[in-house]
């Protein structure tokens, strides 16, 4: 496992790439979840009871910047098809999408211009938050693991 | 697809959370209401008026029963403000409904002016915010479970019902949403607090107490 992150990450494109998705999707994720306020002043805070959903962004955030760079490489330089590139890409967005939208004003904005069935949706990923979160860590997890797994044979064959 | 088409799709999901980030953080910049006009906000169909009435700070919320944020706000930090200034009367407070949320919410907003109509507005408001529940429209705020609580309140329930069934206060929230809406509050919790010259400073989310501090230390 540790020779296949070195392997991606011997290569500094891959390593930025990582961090850009880290930082994107963390700090986007913090906001959109309201653990960090922006106005009128910058600040980081966590309710009582919400401590598990940011350490599940955090995971997922961390989870994302492994998974994508490693499936782009796989891509780039084994020329490997994409399932799993589309399969992390798809549970990243999903885990993000997740909660993100809630009582702010993406969910306002949702059941404004999609009526009835954008309160629907709203409702189901506002309600069910933590379990697609979760969902989404354990695609990306089962992901992580056959992305290594399948790294570390194709490097053995070339 | 190819090696470009998954590049081009990871780049499109950096630019949705981008975009919706920058969204996020703009839409607070651009309505900073420092400069709005006083008066500019009618809470005469909000709650009646909590605190010292002759406060010159007014913290106005802008919130959803349904919403958890909301729900985080009353628990972590609302007895806090209150305690510091509303109980101390330097500060006074309106709710105002914006319920979005879910089909339960208008009528959870419905049903606290109904509660309020026989006096006891506060303690259904405490009530709701209380006994919320993290899925919305699950059915913790149906009409049979809002009558329910109207019930264990002690509140008359003949008026209560009649009240609510009557849907007498849904022409008030509708009011109420299209106030927040005319204020550009897209989201809840929303505050705007109302200073004695009239500035007003608004706080989206369900910020900390430390910020609702610095901004009504700088007011008083």
């Amino acid at each position: 496992m540790v020779q296949t992150l070195n392997l991606v990450f011997s290569n500094h494109f891959y390593i930025v790439l990582s961090v850009v998705i880290f930082t994107f999707m963390l700090i986007g994720l913090l906001i959109l979840s309201e653990y960090v306020f922006l106005d009128p002043y910058i600040i980081g805070h966590i309710s009582q009871g919400t401590e598990f959903g940011f350490v599940l962004i955090v995971i997922l955030s961390i989870l994302s910047a492994l998974v994508i760079p490693m499936n782009i490489y796989r891509i780039n330089i084994l020329k490997k098809s994409k399932g799993k590139m589309s399969g992390s890409v798809f549970s990243s967005f999903i885990g993000s999408i997740a909660g993100a939208c809630s009582c702010g004003p993406i969910g306002f904005v949702v059941v404004s211009t999609f009526g009835s069935v954008g309160a629907t949706t709203l409702a189901f990923l506002t309600s069910f938050e933590l379990p697609i979160r979760i969902g989404a860590i354990a695609l990306l997890a089962f992901t992580y693991y056959a992305t290594v797994k399948s790294l570390k044979i194709e490097c053995e064959v070339r | 697809m190819n090696k470009k088409g998954i590049l081009v799709g990871i780049v499109i999901l950096l630019v949705i959370i981008s975009v919706i980030t920058v969204y996020s953080s703009s839409s607070v910049e651009t309505e900073n209401l420092d400069v709005m006009p006083p008066g500019m906000i009618s809470t005469a169909m909000g709650s009646s008026v909590l605190g010292n009435p002759s406060a010159q700070i007014t913290i106005v919320e802008f919130g959803d029963y349904q919403c958890h944020q909301c729900y985080n706000w009353f628990h972590d930090t609302k007895s806090t403000v209150f305690q510091n200034y509303v109980d101390t009367g330097k500060v006074n407070f309106v709710f105002m409904d914006l319920a979005f949320l879910g089909l339960d919410s208008p009528k959870a907003a419905q049903a606290s002016y109904c509660a309020e109509d026989q006096g006891k507005y506060w303690e259904y408001h405490n009530q709701l915010y209380t006994a919320q529940e993290s899925q919305i429209d699950n059915g913790w705020a149906n009409s049979e479970r809002l009558k329910a609580f109207a019930f264990s309140l002690g509140l008359d329930m003949e008026l209560f019902d009649s009240c609510f069934d009557s849907g007498k206060y849904t022409k008030r929230v509708q009011y109420n949403i299209a106030e927040a809406k005319k204020l550009g509050a897209n989201g809840t919790p929303t505050f705007f607090i109302v200073g004695p010259d009239g500035q007003q400073q608004k706080l989206v989310g369900a910020q900390p107490y430390s910020v609702f501090k610095q901004v009504l230390d700088s007011m008083i």
